[in-house]
């Protein structure tokens, strides 16, 4: 199967780890990731903070291209860029005023908008297109024993009316995928809670203060590993994870995985070959990986 | 006890209150403002469908606030005072400028000026709204304008208990902090009450769970009657079956009431205004219909809303769609909605004048459903009930004004202790009966016998029930003894006042032997002018119910036959 | 007929004093009946000592706000049927944040206080108080007023907001709508007193979207965030937030002007300036992705597609 993939710039970026692992399973799972032509960045969370005009343009914009490849799907691995694009589409479908300035932007660079689109998470067509049981059968190495806390973040789930694929308040998409590889899921009452990535740009320390929390609350509920399924929240809680807990005094580490370096462990891939940081690194070994 | 002193203290935070406190306090006065909840919990937040008003210059060009005048008369079957009809009608259009200037979002026309639509009863569209959630709006538009004043103090969640009097003068009430069950005197020498209708003394009523009479039951007690009380309205769409109000809005849009074969129905009562007859009528149909088994299952019938198109449903009748959608489980945009008819409205009142003034205590003055100014008669037209509460809530606040100008500070009473000692006997009782068991009894009985079609034997029945349930009620008790937000406590008095009212609504429509407006009786299904053209008045005497007349006031429209 | 369950209710029952308990009660219901209907019946057959505040049952008045099945709702606008378990089982709980006075009922007076601070009233001109000068409105400028007029100050996205209870100098989602509401209403004259008491507010947002998800009436207070962020350049102050804040936002924009993409070392640097970057840059080579942030993506090709979008309006 085909899809149009929309990696986003922090996968790109410090993040790329998160970009290794999911071209590594999809591969595996019979997946051609095709990347969108020239995409721009969705300026998800901080261009819609500017104008909601440019942001919606740029998002239909990258929109427009899956279209004119002949893809009626986008899938991406960053949460924030899916609910950048679904917000943009949304808003455009439905008020007409923003539709107009909206296409008035988008003429200016002789793009019209034809809509047809539909933008999808990454683990969305994981579990729908290629399915938990097909994801069972090319699992190599079973993570029996390990308890991962299963976190959710924001943008993947909220509003649950813009997103549509679980509900907000009960999710299970990511706990499904981490039974799949044969590890414990942990659920923890801060897994759909804000990561802090967002204010870092404003109020880092109250930033901070999320991602700490995070952490505290998955580990309080038995979580010996945290996966998340957000290029934005990997910043936050695995790139940034030293910073936070030197922060907050803790003597502790939170090995941090987005959800394909975990499913990639699982098929038999190495700490090295997802591109793990080194928390997880050290961790994994310790645990015989 | 803790005592604190105002000018003036408001019973009720609805539109009426606030209105008037924020004219009160215009004129440099202090207000209290009471209720049992916040302000914009008020029952005024569900008022649907809009306000009526002709604006000069901004109204059609054959309308004429007399037209709107003789529409209400018509309307409320000429028990209408026609001069407070007149001023309703005058005042409308410089209120909604008032309204606009404080910030309400009306709906607009595409140059920039209030929309209007058509509603229940009109000659002319006259009908100004935010969506269809104009009660909403107005309500937040006024509160948060009252909250700029520093000489409006709010007292939110206090439950008011009784009105201190000396002598014939009002002295202010005594009320109750509900989260810690602190009693308060507020003496004040102007007393407004605003505290609204009271639809939950009926099994079905689209009314808020607060609507329990209160106002009412606290004039009765301190020997102020209530006007016209046998006068209740029943709207004809209520959500089947929980009775959620579907706004007239969704047939002054286009909606049709349906039969189960399919007939619009009310082309046979009403051949020339069809749907959107006034309310007694389509009520009445509706019922008729549904006796003669053309109902569905269960008991209703289908609003059709399907071919006005998704778009439009959506823009002018969200609050519809979605009411339907959430608690019928109904598209409105694809199926009809089931409706029946509800208690909506309470056309009675505390007896006042066209100034808001009551003329038994010095100092009383009542606005809103809590009043009755009769200026909806026998039966209120759709749009007017918003009108009412602004225009005479403004009224009535001027009326305070000028008492407050000419009327020194009165003597301290010491009534007061009496009126705590009458409330917590409920709570020092230790056996007896709890309210619930009284309140779901008394609302049968209301819904059976005092409904929509009465008669001479289901209404003595009526008062016969009503009695026992009143001497019961001495014996009712409190289970709960805490005292941090003891809700029992307050339900234990809102029972007492609903009781108190629906003695006096069943005793006042036995008394009535004819048809008018929302009145109507089986075996006297006649308008009777040459006897009944006038005004109940009744009086708690005891444990019954005293009745006096008063007559209506006539200025230009005599009386003729009412069809639509 | 309609068909009826027998349902099982749970109640945090708190008396103000002892820790709160749970209680069951059992109550027949069909799938018409809603949360305070299923309130109601407890109370009047069979506890009338239960608290809970209920009004319109029509999702207009607020006051029913409460935890059901852990998730902020109002009770009226459930049906009992959406929400019981396989075991036809519901629980009920105050609303979080909020401290608790008795039962279901919390004392939500910091809510009322969060929207006082915001002027929650419209200053009319004083040519139209005067009766010199009519006000008028456009159609879609009455729309956009009356998305975020809507909020009937339940206090569930408050009782629901993350920044809310780690930050005390955000005024939280509703507050934030109200205010916006207002910047947005053409007859207001009091735009940038708003924008002096929302702006740094505004910054404290995390953009979670949960006040977007719990809202019962669809206002959307994180899109009025957004909306108030967006008047960064008509701000005349400056606190540390929006300091940082407006350094954030410019070199976003640039660098998608120039590239078409974020460029995180960029920002970084730009944003907090180069003695945080160095101890930050410390920390990520701890972690092993340094060679990841000294990555270089490709621009954007047709980078004046991208420039023509973002223009400045003709």
């Amino acid at each position: 199967m085909k899809v149009a993939y929309y990696p986003g710039c922090a996968s790109h970026g410090i993040a790329k780890d998160v970009d290794i692992a999911t071209q590594l399973i999809a591969k595996d799972l019979n997946l051609e990731l095709v990347e969108v032509e020239d995409w721009n960045c969705c300026g998800g969370g901080f261009m819609d903070d500017k104008s909601e005009e440019i942001h919606t343009a740029l998002n239909l914009r990258n929109l427009n291209k899956v279209k004119n490849m002949g893809y009626d799907k986008m899938a991406t691995p960053c949460s924030v860029c899916l609910n950048s694009h679904r917000i943009a589409a949304d808003k455009y479908e439905k008020d007409p005023e923003l539709r107009e300035n909206v296409d008035e932007r988008l003429g200016r660079a002789n793009i019209k908008y034809e809509g047809g689109v539909d933008s999808e998470h990454f683990i969305w067509v994981l579990i729908q297109d290629v399915g938990i049981d097909n994801i069972k059968s090319h699992v190599k190495k079973p993570l029996t024993g390990i308890k991962v806390g299963t976190y959710y973040g924001c943008q993947l789930l909220r509003p649950s009316s813009v997103m549509g694929f679980e509900p907000a308040h009960n999710p299970h998409s990511v706990m499904d995928l981490v039974a799949a590889t044969g590890a414990t899921p942990v659920a923890f009452p801060m897994k759909a809670a804000c990561c802090g990535f967002p204010l870092m740009g404003s109020n880092p320390d109250v930033g901070l203060k999320m991602a700490n929390n995070i952490f505290t609350n998955a580990k309080g509920n038995g979580a010996e590993m945290l996966v998340h399924p957000c290029s934005l929240c990997h910043l936050q809680l695995d790139a940034t994870q030293l910073k936070i807990m030197d922060r907050f005094n803790q003597k502790w580490t939170m090995p941090t995985l987005y959800i394909t370096q975990l499913i990639g462990l699982s098929f038999g891939y190495t700490p090295e070959q997802l591109g793990l940081g080194k928390i997880a690194t050290n961790y994994l070994r310790s645990r015989g990986f | 006890m803790e005592k604190k002193e105002y000018d003036a203290v408001i019973l009720g935070g609805g539109l009426a209150g606030l209105m008037a406190a924020n004219t009160v306090a215009e004129h440099g006065f202090t207000v209290a403002v009471v209720s049992k909840v916040f302000p914009t919990r008020s029952h005024s937040a569900a008022a649907e469908g809009g306000i009526a008003a002709y604006i000069k210059g901004n109204s059609d060009p054959n309308d004429d606030p007399d037209f709107m005048s003789y529409d209400e008369v018509k309307g409320g079957d000429y028990l209408v005072d026609q001069n407070a009809a007149e001023l309703l009608s005058q005042k409308s259009g410089e209120i909604i400028n008032l309204l606009d200037l404080w910030g309400a979002p009306f709906n607009r026309q595409p140059d920039g000026r209030i929309a209007l639509r058509y509603f229940g009863g009109q000659t002319y569209p006259r009908t100004r709204f935010v969506a269809d959630k104009t009660g909403m709006a107005l309500l937040h538009t006024l509160f948060e304008h009252a909250s700029g004043f520093n000489n409006i103090d709010f007292y939110p969640e206090y439950y008011v208990l009784d009105i201190v009097k000396n002598g014939n003068n009002v002295n202010g009430l005594v009320a109750m902090q509900m989260k810690n069950m602190d009693p308060i005197y507020l003496k004040a020498r102007a007393l407004l009450i605003a505290s609204g209708g009271l639809g939950m003394i009926y099994k079905h009523t689209t009314n808020s769970y607060i609507n329990t009479g209160d106002g009412y039951g606290i004039a009765l007690r301190s020997g102020v009657p209530l006007k016209d009380p046998e006068f209740v309205q029943f709207h004809p769409t209520g959500l089947y079956p929980s009775d959620i109000l579907i706004s007239e809005a969704a047939r002054a849009e286009g909606g049709i009431l349906k039969n189960n074969k399919g007939e619009r129905f009310m082309a046979k009562y009403a051949p020339h205004k069809f749907d959107l007859a006034p309310r007694d009528i389509v009520s009445r149909s509706m019922t008729i219909e549904m006796r003669e088994g053309r109902g569905f299952e269960g008991g209703y019938l289908g609003l059709d809303l399907t071919h006005l198109g998704k778009e439009y449903i959506m823009d002018r009748l969200s609050l519809a769609y979605d009411a339907a959608k959430t608690f019928a489980g109904v598209d409105a945009t694809e199926e009809m909605i089931p409706v029946r008819p509800a208690q909506h409205y309470f056309m009675g009142g505390i007896d006042v004048d066209i100034t808001g003034a009551n003329s038994d205590l010095n100092g009383l003055f009542a606005a809103g459903e809590a009043a009755c100014v009769s200026v909806h008669g026998a039966n209120r037209l759709g749009s007017n009930s918003l009108l009412e509460t602004l225009v005479y809530g403004r009224e009535t606040g001027n009326t305070m004004v000028e008492f407050l100008k000419n009327h020194k500070n009165v003597e301290a009473s010491d009534g007061t202790d009496k009126i705590l000692d009458n409330a917590y006997k409920y709570i020092k009782r230790e056996n007896g009966e709890h309210f619930g068991t009284l309140l779901n009894e008394l609302r049968d009985i209301m819904w059976e016998n005092v409904g929509i079609f009465r008669d001479k034997n289901k209404l003595e029945d009526a008062v016969r029930s009503i009695k026992k349930l009143k001497e019961r009620s001495l014996n009712m008790y409190v289970t709960d003894k805490t005292t941090n937000y003891n809700t029992e406590v307050f339900n234990a008095l809102e029972t007492r006042n609903m009781i108190d009212v629906s003695l006096a609504i069943a005793s006042a429509a036995l008394n009535r032997t004819e048809t008018r407006g929302a009145h109507f009786r089986d075996d006297f299904p006649e308008r009777d002018d040459t006897n009944w053209m006038k005004h109940t008045l009744a009086y708690l005497a005891d444990n019954d119910i005293e009745i006096k007349y008063k007559p209506v006031i006539v200025t230009k429209w005599k009386p003729e036959p009412r069809v639509y | 007929m309609v068909e009826e369950k027998e349902i099982t209710v749970n109640i945090k029952k708190y008396d103000g004093k002892n820790d709160p308990y749970w209680k069951t009660y059992k109550v027949r219901a069909d799938r018409y009946t809603q949360m305070t209907e299923v309130l109601r019946r407890i109370k009047t057959e069979q506890d009338p000592a239960l608290a809970y505040r209920a009004s319109c049952h029509m999702a207009v008045c607020g006051s029913c706000a409460m935890k059901i099945n852990g998730f902020p709702r109002l009770a009226c606008r459930t049906m009992a049927f959406d929400v019981m378990d396989e075991n036809n089982e519901i629980n009920l709980e105050a609303m979080d944040y909020y401290k608790g006075i008795r039962d279901l009922i919390p004392d939500i007076d910091t809510f009322y206080d969060r929207m006082y601070k915001v002027m929650p009233r419209l200053y009319a001109d004083e040519s139209v108080i005067a009766g010199e000068n009519e006000q008028r409105m456009t159609p879609s400028e009455q729309k956009e007023v009356w998305k975020f007029q809507e909020c009937i100050w339940c206090g569930l996205c408050v009782s629901a907001c993350p920044s809310v209870r780690m930050d005390e100098k955000f005024l939280g989602p509703a507050a934030h709508a109200k205010g916006y509401r207002f910047i947005a209403d053409g007859r207001d004259t009091k735009t940038e007193e708003r924008i002096n008491i929302l702006m740094d507010s505004a910054w404290r947002c995390t953009s979670c979207y949960m006040c977007y998800e719990v809202c019962p009436q669809d206002v959307q207070p994180v899109i009025a965030i957004k909306k108030t962020k967006s008047y960064l350049n008509e701000y005349k102050g400056n606190t540390e937030v929006t300091e940082m804040a407006r350094k954030h936002d410019d070199t976003v924009f640039d660098l998608i002007n120039n590239t078409g993409k974020i460029k995180e070392s960029t920002l970084y640097l730009k944003t907090f300036g180069f003695g945080e970057a160095i101890k930050d840059i410390n920390y990520m080579r701890k972690e092993g992705k340094l060679k990841y942030a000294l990555a270089k993506d490709n621009d954007v090709k047709n980078i004046d597609e991208i420039k023509k979008i973002m223009g400045d309006k003709k």
